[in-house]
């Protein structure tokens, strides 16, 4: 899982043949401990681990079993977001449609279920099609017309949101294939307690390794540090740009469904899903990815997820009002990432040294 | 308890009794009793508190509480609340506080910001993995929330529904309006204000389960009547800034309308304002519900016709009271459906809102008597 991006290819190998060397005089913990702030994903890994030891010891029920389901979709779906979201952040855009493919996936799935007549896989797969169309749509206006991708996504989140609300008549309606007891398709998609732990794995793995190992995942890398250089170098930027961009249309609409399957509701409302779009952008760029571009990591938006998810979780089984939610919500990440910017400083001292 | 279903009955207990001491500060308990009697709401309920309260001389801390129901502990209940923080639930936070502190019990506040029913099936999901030992919640939608009340009760949890109810959800009871005879009440006024022509039904979110039954309960009693009225509903959405906009635009494009009515908070209170800005009190009939400032000042100053109370306060107060009773009697007793009202305010009733600021409409955090 080491590290990924441009940089610290550069940082890994100088490591390695420095660690023997050190072991005799280092302790045991502290070369671990170095070893983890070492990776990208160091830092948020140890302020995730000393939150939840924080809640841990402050909330009797926060270190159970029950808790590990509770917790699960608090972080699992924004996972899968901040996964796709990444993609595109490393190419130093943004999109925020993925709160629009979020709301209008499990409508158009329905309406293809009830009103087209497809079945329950037909109608999710060609969901996921369309909704990935959109997504190359999106890619097309920044990539090829050239509109600043914040005002791209932004129009297309209104566009897409308020074409929801137009063809769902602005009426929630129960989600196909969701009904109790829930039969095998609602478990895979997302109404099975470890569904969505199971997808957000998987996809952060199969994503993870795509970026690393992949010419698509380099290209992704190039773009974002150096958009001309790529050009020149005789990568197809427009066509890697709408390919991300379609990546993560693609994984939104797929937690469009999962959480709509996991409620058994399909609801229009706008409000919800625009509070989804922050928190997956967040998610991503707490794991460690530059929203200028050029550097990122799916596995450390998936533990910028489980930051976020332990924390409201967390503050929940405290008894926090929702007045103070907010409020602690907001101390907390700043705590934690200016805690994250000192780990991060070691981390850089650590390898520079070496 | 006696059956002392006079609140004053009660007060006067309670007066000769020593006052017992909420270690909460700015708690009168005594004020908040008497208050509390005077509204004369849940009589029975509440002289059965009173009593309970003023004969006990126990203090209600963190660490359980000695008092008439014999010793029990320090209840935790939980809110699942679609709008955390939408100030229409406000004085409904303040009736769960000042229930909470009757009875030496805590309540928590949370859910979603935003409707988010996934957000508020997590918060249910959190407060049966911390054990709370009771769970109120506004169930919004029809399908979201069967499985997770089902849930928490089979946790030995017990559930309330407070202001939106579902059919054939395991709730143990609904505390709030008949929204579906509210409906039919308007429906009825419609009838017999407007007769005949177009008429608007102005609703924020077609389809949840909190408003919805108003627009159907609507519709039924207009066709109930027979009388030639057609009635349309317009979606105004969530945020009361976009609600204004449809609201006038919709007047703009339909002068011919013969009423205008809305069937929740922030529609009402648009609708309030574009009949102020186009001079329509008297030409065009209008009502709606709830009473946000706005919305009193514009009735008061006759824009808007009536608009109609639901009692938000009781909807925090009462599931606490339920769900406290509900565990000190050990299930036996406690739990009941609440219809918290359905109260017509119009030009003159709607005085004593206007000219007060108390808890019960959350325009003031002070415990204090409200002098009419």
């Amino acid at each position: 899982m080491a590290s990924v991006a441009g940089g610290s290819a550069a940082e890994t190998p100088p490591a390695a043949p420095r660690d023997p060397g050190h072991t005799p005089r280092v302790p045991l913990q502290r070369a671990v401990f170095e070893r983890v702030i070492s990776l990208r994903e160091g830092s948020i890994i140890v302020v995730t681990i000393v939150t939840a030891i924080y809640f841990s010891a402050n909330t009797s029920s926060f270190f159970t079993g029950a808790n590990f389901e509770t917790l699960l979709p608090y972080f699992a779906p924004f996972a899968i977001l901040a996964a796709g979201e990444v993609f595109v952040m490393i190419l130093g855009e943004i999109d925020l449609s993925i709160g629009a493919m979020y709301l209008f996936a499990p409508i158009l799935f329905h309406k293809l279920y009830a009103d087209v007549g497809l079945g329950l896989v037909p109608g999710v797969i060609v969901t996921l099609l369309l909704v990935t169309l959109v997504g190359a749509l999106n890619g097309f206006f920044v990539a090829v017309v050239g509109i600043n991708s914040f005002v791209a996504t932004l129009a297309m989140l209104f566009t897409f949101e308020g074409l929801a609300l137009i063809i769902s008549h602005g009426t929630p309606v129960a989600t196909p294939g969701a009904q109790v007891p829930l039969d095998t398709f609602g478990k895979v998609f997302g109404g099975g307690i470890y569904s969505e732990l199971i997808w957000a794995v998987a996809i952060v793995v199969i994503l993870q390794v795509v970026l690393t190992f992949t010419r698509w995942g380099l290209y992704t890398v190039a773009i974002g540090s150096n958009k001309l250089g790529a050009a020149e170098a005789g990568v197809k930027v427009k066509a890697v740009m709408i390919r991300n961009y379609m990546l993560c249309a693609l994984t939104a609409g797929l937690v469009g469904i999962f959480e709509a399957v996991r409620s058994a509701t399909v609801q229009p409302d706008p409000a919800g899903a625009n509070e989804i779009l922050f928190l997956a952008v967040a998610a991503g760029v707490i794991g460690g990815t530059l929203l200028t571009g050029g550097s990122g990591t799916i596995v450390g938006a998936l533990i910028g997820a489980l930051f976020l998810g332990i924390l409201k979780d967390g503050l929940i089984l405290q008894g926090v009002n929702a007045n103070y939610l907010l409020f602690y919500t907001g101390l907390a990440v700043i705590v934690a990432m200016t805690a994250n910017v000192y780990v991060s400083r070691a981390r850089r001292g650590h390898s520079g040294s070496g | 308890m006696p059956e002392t279903d006079q609140p004053q009955d009660a007060v006067a207990h309670l007066d000769g009794a020593d006052a017992a001491v909420i270690d909460r500060p700015g708690f009168d308990r005594r004020a908040f009793l008497r208050r509390t009697a005077l509204t004369g709401v849940g009589v029975g309920s509440v002289s059965t508190l009173l009593a309970a309260c003023g004969s006990s001389a126990s203090s209600s801390g963190s660490g359980g509480s000695d008092s008439v129901f014999g010793s029990h502990p320090s209840y935790k209940f939980v809110f699942v609340n679609h709008v955390t923080t939408n100030p229409f639930f406000t004085p409904t936070q303040y009736g769960a506080a000042d229930a909470s502190n009757l009875l030496g019990c805590s309540y928590q506040w949370t859910g979603s910001e935003s409707s988010n029913v996934n957000q508020m099936v997590n918060a249910i999901s959190s407060a049966v993995t911390a054990k709370a030992d009771g769970i109120a919640v506004a169930l919004i939608d029809l399908h979201a929330f069967n499985a997770p009340v089902e849930a928490a009760i089979k946790a030995g949890i017990p559930v309330v529904a407070y202001n939106a109810d579902a059919p054939g959800n395991a709730r143990l009871s609904y505390i709030g309006q008949d929204l579906k005879k509210a409906g039919e009440k308007m429906g009825e006024r419609i009838v017999s204000d407007v007769g005949s022509g177009d008429v608007a039904l102005f609703i924020a979110t077609p389809g949840s389960a909190n408003l919805q039954p108003r627009i159907e309960g609507a519709e039924k009693a207009v066709k109930a009547s027979g009388k030639p009225i057609t009635l349309h509903t317009v979606a105004t959405g969530a945020a009361v800034p976009g609600e204004l906009s449809t609201i006038d635009a919709y007047w703009v494009g339909h002068k011919s309308t013969k009423g205008m009515y809305a069937v929740d908070g922030g529609s009402t209170e648009s609708l309030a304002k574009v009949m102020q800005k186009y001079s329509l009190g008297g030409k065009v009939k209008a009502g709606g519900f709830d009473l946000t400032e706005q919305t009193q000042n514009l009735v008061k100053a006759g824009d808007l016709e009536f608009t109609i109370d639901q009692q938000p306060y009781l909807q925090g107060f009462l599931p606490v009271l339920q769900l406290f009773m509900y565990k000190v009697s050990g299930t036996l007793s406690g739990i009941y459906e609440a219809d918290t009202g359905l109260k017509f305010l119009d030009k003159e009733s709607i005085t004593p809102y206007v000219n007060s600021k108390s808890r019960y409409e959350g325009t003031s955090t002070a415990a204090k008597v409200v002098s009419a």
